[in-house]
């Protein structure tokens, strides 16, 4: 059956109907928010002290921790050009189907090194690793597919170590999404904790190659400068019932920033408080900025976690902030950095490639006389093709 | 004489005709009008001259665009590294079987992935030396092709290649014969052949 469109439609109707009215109410919670914003922008000690106690009574509170620098600061791109080596790495991967006729999995890390002012060809490098028989199982059982990601993750992540490792300048080593390791809820605990320990020991090993680390998050759906104004408007007396406060539902640091930042310009740096903040501590503790990457016309706030050595040196700061414009005002009117697209095309695993590995793999199975399973009766009934139609 | 240069390998065929792919880094060697060689077999190779060549934008080439100041290393990424194929289009003019070049089409086609290979000089001479401009046909009704930019640029190949006066003299006269009851094609075609010769 399709879908019901007389149900969806009439629902799609509700929903313009009240359209007006939530707008009104978000302008009002953004005008709220703004407001807050300038009121706390130089009380960033009370702020961080509200967001501490709030911690203790919410450990899974995730929200923005201010450090000295105003709430609302806004730095322009440092002057003179700033010139160091460019990596980045991205991963894909295709997870353990039990419904297809053999059970693998692939992780695919695409890496690419650029030597800016050079004049020459950037270096590409792929690694796929495919993970059959025993490699699919955990002590607790078969591999799910949020451990493949924390796989694909690390993978990623030793790719640019490796490659960091031959470097001698500067350099700058970039990777797609937050730069904590994701996972914690839903993959073994064990499995995350092992994957978290190997995450640590690579920031590390970069940090003691003075390598400028940064996870680029594009359009950032959070809210956590925007939390720790939730944080703010709440008594201190009821800072333990956090969870169930927000007043400001709606409001994104994005729209927030895009208020506060000109084209070009950089947020103040806060530190991550987040579930996971036990885990990374000192040097490596996660802390993140907003940057206006768009222009006038345009403007595109973005986030940007980096580790704490990077926030300590104000050089390193700079030079990540004037290479990701840079980066970014490569790709024109859709500003992001080109050599995370370019390390994302590296590593994405198409459909037909994974056609032909299935083939592949079906193939050398049979030819050695090892036992082939079959697609599940429900997988081929869905790769039936459907009814064309009346012609 | 020079040896073959493989130029690409092959994307797709027909008896007529194939398109062969080759990156753009490697596009230094193949020119419009050049004889191409797909070898399929020990005694057997397909022989066609390049009509077309064209390369394919994709979504990040048209962004990069936009954007203006593109840097070396973003230009040489794109033509070294990115996966975007150059495809040569290739009129069939005739095969070689056993040593014997004819100016027929091929009993059948070269296969996916052949490898391509541009024609030695030695190779040039063999395949117009033999018959008498038979392969002459399968350009003029070829509608779909620049004909005379084509037949220019094969004639002028042959002359500096060969260094047979004599023949490009020889394939003016028979491409005035073939041609003498289409009065716009013919000037046309002599028109491009007077660049030749100038």
């Amino acid at each position: 059956m399709p879908l019901n469109f007389q149900q969806v439609i009439d629902r799609i109707k509700e929903i313009g109907l009240g359209a007006k009215a939530r707008q009104q109410d978000l302008d009002t919670r953004r005008r709220h928010a703004r407001q807050l914003l300038d009121e706390w922008s130089k009380k960033t000690a009370e702020l961080r002290d509200k967001v501490e106690r709030a911690r203790q009574s919410d450990p899974g509170l995730r929200c923005a921790l201010p450090l000295d620098e105003p709430l609302d600061a806004a730095t322009q791109q440092p002057e003179g050009q700033k010139i160091a080596l460019l990596l980045a790495a991205d991963g894909s991967q295709i997870a353990p189907d039990r419904h297809a006729a053999v059970l693998y999995s692939l992780v695919n890390v695409g890496a690419i090194r650029i030597e800016p002012g050079s004049g020459k060809a950037p270096e590409v490098f792929t690694e796929s690793s495919l993970l059959f028989a025993d490699d699919l199982y955990t002590e607790t059982g078969i591999l799910t597919g949020e451990a493949v990601d924390l796989q694909r993750d690390i993978a990623e992540r030793k790719k640019l170590l490796e490659l960091a490792k031959q470097v001698t300048g500067p350099c700058v080593a970039l990777t797609d999404g937050p730069l904590e390791l994701w996972g914690a809820k839903d993959a073994n605990e064990g499995d995350y904790r092992r994957n978290l320990d190997i995450h640590k020991s690579i920031l590390s090993q970069l940090q003691a190659k003075n390598v400028t680390v940064a996870g680029y998050v594009d359009k950032p759906g959070a809210d956590l400068v925007v939390r720790a104004l939730e944080v703010a408007l709440q008594p201190k007396g009821q800072l333990k019932d956090i969870r169930r406060q927000h007043p400001l539902r709606g409001v994104t640091d994005r729209w927030l920033y895009g208020d506060v930042l000109e084209a070009g310009q950089r947020s103040a740096v806060f530190g991550m408080q987040s579930v996971s903040r036990p885990h990374y501590i000192g040097d490596l503790a996660l802390h993140f900025f907003y940057i206006n990457v768009g222009d006038a016309q345009h403007p595109s706030i973005v986030r940007v976690e980096v580790p704490k050595w990077v926030v300590d040196d104000k050089d390193q700061l700079d030079l990540l902030h004037s290479v990701l414009l840079e980066q970014c005002r490569v790709m024109g009117m859709r500003p992001y950095p080109y050599i995370l697209h370019r390390a994302h095309e590296i590593a994405v695993v198409k459909f037909e490639e994974k056609q032909q590995v299935e083939q592949q793999l079906e193939l050398e199975l049979r030819r050695a006389g090892g036992e082939m399973g079959e697609i599940s009766a429900k997988q081929s009934a869905k790769d039936l093709p459907g009814r064309s139609g009346i012609k | 004489m020079t040896d073959s240069i493989q130029i690409g390998y092959l994307l797709r065929a027909g008896t007529a005709g194939f398109v062969a792919g080759c990156s753009v880094s490697q596009l230094e060697a193949p020119a419009l009008g050049e004889l191409v060689r797909a070898p399929l077999e020990k005694a057997y190779s397909v022989y066609g001259l390049i009509t077309d060549i064209h390369i394919d934008d994709d979504g990040l080439v048209r962004q990069l665009v936009t954007a203006g100041n593109i840097s070396p290393e973003v230009m040489h990424d794109n033509r070294e590294r990115r996966i975007v194929p150059v495809e040569m289009t290739v009129l069939t003019v005739g095969y070689e079987l056993d040593g014997k070049v004819s100016h027929l089409l091929p009993p059948r086609p070269p296969l996916s992935l052949d490898v391509i290979y541009l024609c030695s000089d030695a190779d040039l001479t063999k395949f117009t030396g033999s018959g008498h401009f038979g392969y002459f046909r399968h350009i003029l009704q070829a509608k779909e092709i620049p004909i005379e930019e084509v037949l220019a640029a094969h004639i002028l190949q042959v002359k500096n290649k060969t260094k047979n006066v004599r023949w490009v003299e020889q394939a003016t006269q028979e491409l005035i014969t073939l041609l003498k009851d289409d009065y716009p094609t013919l000037m046309t075609v002599l028109g491009a052949l007077g660049e030749v010769s100038a």
